[in-house]
């Protein structure tokens, strides 16, 4: 029985659905692990012909769960922890191959956003072959703003290096017009429309000859694989093990020393408040 | 391998060319260097010539780079250009003996030294693009050949929406510099950029070549914005994630993409011009400097030609 993923299969449709309402779909060990577990199962099931993931109550999801209990598996070992390099190692490529394991799985993935769609909540979304948002969705990567390393690849793949490094660097926040503008997502939708509208194209899909599916997606993702995107995955994991030997200055922000002193609520405000400039620019646009 | 041409062709574990810069003692001219806290400026200031890139001014903007990598309070570096324009490109009637414009006939180089050449000059660009603090390039006016791939290899392009982004080139073939606009997404609309002789910073921003246009009265707040956004972040961090995305960038091939150049420039060398056709050297020769540029508007003109 799982607790924070809700797997269910209809008309051909696997439907997975984060289902940690109460913390906005944070994304923990358990909820990878059960992700793990739903696509395990929908993957070989011949009865499913497209996957479709969204998020349970306000939101798809607001990323990483930062309380740092039961998240090992979605944040960086504890600073000057006593983990050995090989550990760091494995657990880096861990996380990538999940996500390469996502990004390459056999049968097409919708992604149904609606509300907060941030961080590693957003990779998910990025790595699912389609994106269907609602115009109430929000998206975007702040951990830079943590001092850890954005390091989802798909990026520079998807929108292009000015705009990676824009998104990157500065950790903004972008309503769901502006990531279709970019090329981050596929449609946006009334908020009212969305299900009906992830159901239609997922219908549409699956009158596709499943076979067909697999091998399309396959050369499709390959295409990407041939420019590169194999290597950065793990190039990715190297750089995730550079960014955790940084030391932070005296004076300098530390997130997770400000959580554990001030609570969460003030070290997400300490994070996001020097950005507010940018955030009233585009309230304003 | 010391050649002949009077530069050296490195082979490998080259310093970047902004680190054999001095910046000590430097009388800051064609650019100038001015620090405000935690963002440096750099200014191409060459107005009179449209800020057209001489050798003077492509030092003592690599001086600057260096400056501002020293010093550790600067968090951000920012490019402009002084008076009408960021710049015009390369200067086309610099002394034959400098680097900037393209190498005159009159070396007649060995293709090894030709290379060699090419690749220093192109590497100014690549050394920019690899710089390690974030770097944003405030554009306003034109912003062409030269000056379009230092903005491209700035890590923020934000530009005044009426400004023009383009590659006019030295004979009528226009081969893009800013291939790093066709990396590695986006590259049909870049494609269909190239084509057109030049896009508004509106269009670029739509085309997602830029990441923002706005009004010129606006354009240098909204840059103090980002900078100063951009100052905020720990800046190890912002280091290696900007190595990161460059690294991938050389991943998906980036770095051959910038040999092909090299080899571009010097096969535009040996393109041979059909008569009713523009080259630099001939018309420059025969005509003058002005004439050319009428010449090569001339041409790239669709329609009936007048009479030469």
């Amino acid at each position: 029985m799982m607790s924070t993923i809700i797997y269910e299969k209809k008309d051909k449709i696997g439907w997975i659905i984060l289902n940690r309402p109460e913390k906005l779909n944070a994304i923990n060990d358990c909820l990878l692990e059960e992700l793990d577990q739903a696509l395990a199962a929908a993957e070989p099931d011949l009865e499913v012909k497209v996957v479709v993931i969204k998020g349970a109550g306000k939101c798809f999801s607001v990323g990483e769960d930062l309380t740092g209990l039961g998240t090992s598996e979605v944040l960086p070992p504890e600073r000057g922890g006593r983990l050995s390099t090989k550990r760091l190692l494995e657990a880096e490529r861990r996380r990538s191959r999940r996500w390469e394991y996502i990004f390459n799985l056999a049968k097409p993935t919708i992604a149904q956003v609606h509300g907060h769609c941030l961080g590693a909540g957003l990779s998910l979304a990025m790595l699912c072959d389609i994106t269907i948002a609602s115009q109430d969705a929000v998206f975007g990567d702040p951990e830079l703003r943590m001092g850890l390393l954005p390091g989802m690849p798909l990026w520079l793949w998807l929108v292009g290096i000015k705009k990676t490094k824009e998104m990157l660097y500065s950790g903004r926040y972008i309503d769901a017009s502006e990531a279709e503008k970019i090329g981050l997502i596929n449609k946006v939708v009334p908020p009212d429309k969305l299900e009906q509208e992830v159901n239609r194209l997922a219908e549409g899909i699956s009158l596709m000859p499943g076979d067909g599916l697999a091998i399309c997606k396959d050369g499709i993702n390959a295409v990407m694989e041939a420019r590169g995107l194999g290597e950065a995955w793990r190039f990715t994991d190297n750089m995730q093990l550079v960014m955790q030997q940084r030391s932070i200055e005296p004076g300098e922000f530390d997130f997770f020393e400000t959580r554990d002193k001030k609570g969460l609520r003030a070290a997400l405000e300490q994070r996001d408040v020097p950005f507010t400039s940018l955030r009233a620019q585009e309230e304003e646009g | 391998m010391p050649t002949g041409f009077g530069w050296e062709f490195k082979t490998q574990y080259q310093r970047c060319q902004w680190e054999a810069m001095e910046y000590k003692d430097r009388e800051y001219a064609h650019a100038l260097y001015e620090k405000d806290g935690e963002i440096a400026r750099i200014t191409l200031n060459r107005p009179e010539k449209r800020n057209a890139f001489s050798d003077r001014m492509f030092n003592d903007m690599l001086a600057g780079l260096h400056q501002a990598n020293d010093d550790p309070e600067v968090r951000v570096v920012i490019i402009r250009g002084a008076g009408p324009c960021f710049s015009a490109g390369h200067e086309l009637s610099s002394p034959y003996q400098e680097e900037s414009p393209p190498v005159d006939p009159r070396y007649n180089p060995t293709l090894v030294d030709y290379y060699g050449f090419e690749r220093r000059r192109c590497n100014k660009h690549e050394d920019l693009l690899h710089y390690p603090k974030p770097t944003i390039a405030q554009v306003h006016g034109y912003c062409i050949g030269a000056g379009e791939a230092v903005a491209a290899s700035c890590d923020l392009t934000i530009a005044a929406e009426d400004s023009q982004f383009g590659i006019r080139g030295f004979g009528r073939f226009t081969n893009g510099i800013a291939n790093l606009l066709l990396w590695p997404a986006g590259s049909n609309k870049a494609y269909a950029g190239r084509v057109l002789p030049e896009v508004s910073g509106k269009e670029a921003a739509q085309m997602g070549a830029i990441n923002k246009a706005v009004p010129q009265d606006k354009l240098e707040e909204e840059v103090n914005k980002w900078a100063e956004a951009l100052s905020r972040l720990a800046p190890e961090a912002l280091t290696i994630t900007k190595e990161w995305i460059n690294g991938m960038l050389d991943i998906t091939g980036a770095g051959a993409a910038w040999r092909s150049h090299y080899g571009a420039h010097i096969m535009l060398q040996y393109v041979r011009f059909h008569p009713s056709e523009v080259s630099l050297y001939k018309t420059r020769r025969d005509k003058g400097l002005k004439g050319f540029f009428v010449d090569r508007a001339i041409s790239a003109t669709p329609g009936e030609k007048p009479a030469a």
